[in-house]
């Protein structure tokens, strides 16, 4: 550090008028040159907007950069979003950058030991393998598996050298794990991807009703924005139905208990009470509501790789009348745990005309066998009562990821999708062959398997390499075992591109080093389809590169030059504006990469300059015809709304008398994901060092167990060693008992059934059945 | 500016408590000390001290919390003495991440504050907490919702069923089992960009500008006055409560403002 001595000062003073002397001790004033200042004097960071990476909320924040380092941060007050909220993980959320075990070069397993080689040589590798390994075994012997924190660049290159390249559909992302079920059920029930209301529902919501989802953990300025809301109008009411006691339960006015996986009995028990009641709002549902009846007994996935397609069939009025017969409260009651009179109260919440409801879920309700079909039933209760896009008035899923759940479809990473449309359809197809430049036929019009399924081709052999880039299946897929077997076994070729070491790195054959965000250009949209832009801030460490950029030298590698022509320092700006050419109509139109870069954030429908918070209202939406009335639900043919008649079908798994305990698993504040940014910041490790199990206080006092006791949890899958927590931040009910999905060093998903949605291939990652053992004592222990 | 002279005055240090809007007044002793011009400033804390040793009564703050009898969680006589562990700059310091960022809990909390996020009950309100044997500090954002969605505090201290009724209990966590200076561990060793630097204050100058952000932390008197209020940086005159009067925030990027003379571009073809 400089010093500022007696005499250096005493020179500058002279010049320096009483006011401007005043202010020489403090960091933000201009001095005369002169003077020489301490560095601590000179100004202080400079600070960027970058939106927050670490869950789907997307808050905006400014980073300050000094000295080339990310070295604070605040909210953005301009955020539409966050309004200069945001939560501990956002707070610290750039010293995940500085963890001293970063990745910094490519590695390649030698003699079953990851040594460091040039970046060049192992792009060389990974292309030869990739390239060996189709022409042996066939194109679809080849398989990239994906982030949902991916940005649209990165994901739109993997979908264009996969799907329009290599021509395989084997493209996957961890957002099959998180937010399928969201999808899927948006487009059943409105025929296209998205949400439709946005964040600033909250806003304007009297009511919000909270579906197993504990906000308060998962998406805190989310529901801060919930509480201010409260704050400002006392009669605002927040209910939560859950299937454990949580923080947002406790700062929730109602906080409804029922058994896990029941939440279709709920769902259908509210309509059933909202017809008998007469509160249905006829004129909607006679103008914008079709009724539809699906396929049922689909199974759980266990045994299939892929996808089921549902066929929707015409339903009455009527028929969905005598549908609801089997969900009157008191049975509903029955089956759910949850009084058939709280079932009653919160039909009549939503059946109130007087009130505006805003219903919000997550993952939980996704993750589920079922999953689609809730998503179905919540949007259902909305449509009865017309209470849908509208300000306040709106079904809203957040799915914890920054592009997952409705911005799925962005860039087309899944394996039945494309940047636009879906492979099935040649319309879709033809768009993108077009765009890319690519024949027709290139494009396979069978979608491959959905997350899970592709695990399991990798374990049957049908699958050979595999390039896993800024994700962690090995900690996050259910049934884990069973996948880290596949992922091993002899003869399968696992890339992974990653930026710190994981338990998915342990079964790489080449590791790419990543440079994360801020360390390269991105842009991703939010739960409530605001697409958000970073820029470059930083230098990525050593060789570190963004996924994006890594799949283009590999495709340039395989001969692929002219379908990847970009520039390496204006590569996004490309890809986005090539991508944009998916979406130029009304309905998805985005908007151009000058405006991100001006602006916290822009909502997609982007015409004519003007965002879009409320899709298929006409007030709002450009696509939405107002010659049809007050709504245009145009995603479907008929411009309606579609009721499905969903039933009730047990989940795959549920306790038994070996196995007598619920196990849910999820979020908790201080982590995200699968931990490996998260717990290499400082504060939040400490904050919660490790996962454990939380039982309920009785259930802990019949078997023994005491605070912070270690004990084994145990399901047909295999078994874990916890530390137990009474009455810590959470409290499940009697025979539930919950455990952080966050910790690679206790692996949950070890336990956990890969039972999944067979429409939407979502696995039912989020709970099981196990039991729980005390330890015998150990000495020393 | 040059002087070297030791500059001593007494001066009377109001009270200013926001949570009841109830002032006041007692002559507190301050000793102003001013530092040899240029040099480097001396260790905080720098300019404000306090006369009354620990143990001595603040007869202001006597005053204050005898009018709130009912008090959660706070002795309403007040223990008259100073807080077992006074807060300095250095221990704001240590419990952020970098100078803005959400200070870190550094107490233990019982698992039901920890699950219903019990914090307001004392940190709105203020006062004397005979279970850390120190006076509450004020958060200067009391309408935010909940608290441990930006603070959270160490695992190893959270979850008693009651609390802790040894005030030395939550030692440890920052000075080890064997005390000391903290420990290296406990400490954020994160890179960061420097700390504001504290005015030098003298009768003499004028008021300094605001050396950090305000976001959520307008209120100024929350930190800045008041019984828990950080030592070196409390302020002399709470009872002028509308701080921004006289202090104000500058603007980083703001050069000096100047004009040219013969400036062509402006009025070129206004003239008469």
């Amino acid at each position: 550090m400089t010093r500022v001595d007696r005499r250096t000062f005493l020179k500058g003073v002279g010049v320096l008028s009483a006011a401007t002397a005043a202010t020489a001790v403090f960091p933000t004033v201009v001095l005369p040159a002169n003077v020489a200042l301490p560095r601590e004097n000179q100004a202080g960071p400079v600070w960027k907007r970058a939106p927050c990476r670490l869950c789907g909320v997307g808050c905006g924040l400014l980073v300050g950069i000094e000295s080339g380092r990310a070295v604070a941060v605040k909210g953005d007050p301009d955020s539409p979003v966050s309004k200069g909220l945001a939560c501990v993980k956002g707070y610290n959320s750039v010293q995940a950058l500085n963890g001293s075990d970063r990745i910094r070069r490519a590695m390649v397993r030698r003699d079953g030991v990851l040594v460091e080689v040039p970046l060049s040589e192992a792009l060389d590798l990974v292309a030869r393998k990739l390239r060996e390994t189709a022409q042996q075994h066939g194109k679809d012997s080849v398989a990239i598996y994906g982030s949902a924190q991916w940005t649209i660049p990165d994901a739109y290159v993997a979908s264009k050298l996969f799907k329009g390249a290599l021509g395989t559909n084997n493209i996957e992302t961890s957002t099959r794990l998180y937010g399928a079920s969201a999808m899927t059920g948006l487009l059943s029930s409105f025929g296209l991807d998205g949400a439709i209301g946005c964040y600033e529902d909250v806003d304007h919501a009297d009511v919000f009703v909270l579906w197993d989802t504990n906000l308060a953990e998962t998406d805190p300025v989310l529901f801060s924005r919930m509480l201010d809301r409260k704050r400002a109008n006392a009669a605002v009411r927040i209910i939560d139905v859950t299937t454990r006691t949580t923080r947002t339960s406790y700062a929730s006015d109602h906080s409804l208990l029922h058994v896990p996986h029941t939440g279709p009995v709920i769902a259908n028990g509210i309509c059933y009470e909202i017809i008998a009641r007469k509160w249905v709002h006829h004129e909607f549902v006679d103008q914008h509501v079709a009724f539809k009846r699906g396929r049922t007994g689909l199974g759980d996935g266990l045994a299939d790789d892929a996808l089921v397609t549902d066929e929707a069939g015409d339903a009455t009025w009527d028929e969905y009348v005598a549908f609801l017969a089997d969900y009157e409260p008191a049975r509903a009651q029955e089956v759910s745990g949850l009084p058939a009179a709280s079932i009653r109260w919160l039909a009549s919440i939503y059946g109130d005309p007087l009130r505006k409801v805003m219903s919000v879920w997550g993952k939980d309700v996704n993750q589920d066998v079922r999953g689609t079909w809730m998503n179905n039933l919540l949007y259902n209760i909305h449509l009865l009562v017309g209470k849908v896009a509208s300000p306040g008035n709106s079904p809203f899923c957040t799915t914890g990821q920054p592009r997952g759940g409705s911005a799925v479809h962005d860039a087309g990473t899944l394996t039945q999708t494309l940047p636009r449309g879906v492979v099935q359809n040649e319309e879709d197809r033809r768009r993108a062959a077009d765009i890319w430049g690519v024949p027709l036929e290139r494009i396979d019009p069978k979608p491959a398997a959905p997350a899970l399924g592709m695990f399991r081709r990798l374990e049957r052999g049908d699958i050979r390499f595999l390039w896993i880039l800024a994700t962690d299946p090995m900690v996050s897929l259910p049934n884990l075992d069973r996948y880290r077997r596949a992922a091993t076994h002899e003869d399968r070729f696992i890339v992974v591109s990653e930026a710190y070491p994981t338990p998915t790195t342990d079964v790489a054959d080449v590791v790419l080093p990543a440079a994360m965000w801020l360390e390269r250009e991105g842009i991703y949209a939010n739960d409530e389809r605001r697409v958000q832009y970073f820029d470059r801030l930083l230098a990525p460490p050593g060789d570190a590169t963004s996924d994006a950029w890594q799949m283009i030298e590999v495709a340039r590698r395989l001969g692929f030059e002219t379908l990847f022509p970009y520039d390496p320092r204006r590569h996004v700006e490309q890809i986005w504006e090539e991508y944009g050419r998916f979406h130029a109509e009304p309905p998805s139109a985005l908007p151009p990469i000058a405006e991100l870069r001006a602006q916290p954030g822009v909502q997609w429908p982007y015409v004519a300059g003007r965002e879009t918070r409320w899709r298929y209202n006409p007030a709002q939406d450009p696509a939405a015809d107002a010659a049809r009335g007050t709504f245009d639900f145009y995603g479907h043919p008929d411009h309606r709304a579609w009721i499905w008649l969903r039933p009730y079908e047990p989940p795959a798994e549920s306790p038994d008398r070996a196995y007598p305990f619920w196990l849910t698993t999820g979020a908790v504040l201080e982590h995200w994901g699968a931990g490996s940014m998260t717990q290499r910041i400082e504060i939040l490790h400490r904050a919660l060092p490790h996962s454990y199990v939380e039982l309920n206080h009785d259930d802990a006092r019949d078997l023994g167990i005491r605070n912070r006791e270690t004990v084994r949890l145990v399901s047909r899958r295999g078994s874990l060693e916890l530390e137990a927590r009474i009455d810590y931040r959470s409290q499940p009910p009697h025979g539930q008992v919950f455990v952080p999905s966050f910790d690679e060093a206790r692996l949950v998903n070890r336990l956990t059934l890969d039972a999944c949605c067979p429409l939407s291939g979502q696995p039912d990652a989020g709970k099981c059945a196990v039991r729980v053992e005390r330890l015998p004592a150990r000495s020393g222990a | 500016m040059s002087s070297h002279e030791r500059h001593s005055s007494g001066l009377a240090l109001r009270l200013y408590l926001i949570a009841s809007g109830v002032t006041a007044v007692a002559a507190v002793g301050v000793a102003v000390r001013r530092s040899p011009a240029g040099r480097e400033p001396p260790p905080a804390p720098l300019a404000v001290q306090l006369v009354a040793a620990p143990g001595e009564p603040i007869r202001a703050e006597a005053q204050v919390f005898r009018t709130t009898p009912a008090m959660l969680a706070i002795e309403p006589k007040a223990r008259r003495e100073r807080s077992a562990h006074p807060r300095t700059l250095s221990t704001v310091r240590f419990l952020r991440a970098y100078p803005g960022a959400p200070p870190r809990i550094p107490h233990p909390l019982t698992a039901d504050e920890f699950r219903t996020d019990a914090c307001k009950t004392c940190h709105e309100r203020g006062g004397f907490s005979l279970r850390f044997s120190a006076y509450v500090p004020l958060t200067p954002h009391p309408e935010r919702g909940i608290c441990l969605q930006c603070h959270v505090g160490v695992d190893s201290v959270i979850g008693a069923a009651v609390p802790d009724p040894n005030p030395n209990a939550r030692c440890p966590q920052c000075h080890g089992p064997s005390g000391g200076t903290p420990r290296p561990e406990a400490r954020v060793t994160w890179p960061t960009t420097a700390w504001p630097q504290l005015p030098r204050l003298t009768p003499d100058r004028d008021p300094p500008p605001i050396p950090h952000d305000l976001q959520f932390r307008e209120n100024c008197l929350t930190c800045h006055a008041g019984p828990a209020a950080v030592l070196e940086i409390r302020t002399t005159h709470p009872e002028r409560a509308n701080c921004r009067q006289c202090h104000v925030r500058l603007d980083p990027a703001a050069g000096n403002f100047t004009r040219p003379v013969n400036d062509v571009a402006v009025g070129a073809g206004d003239a008469p």
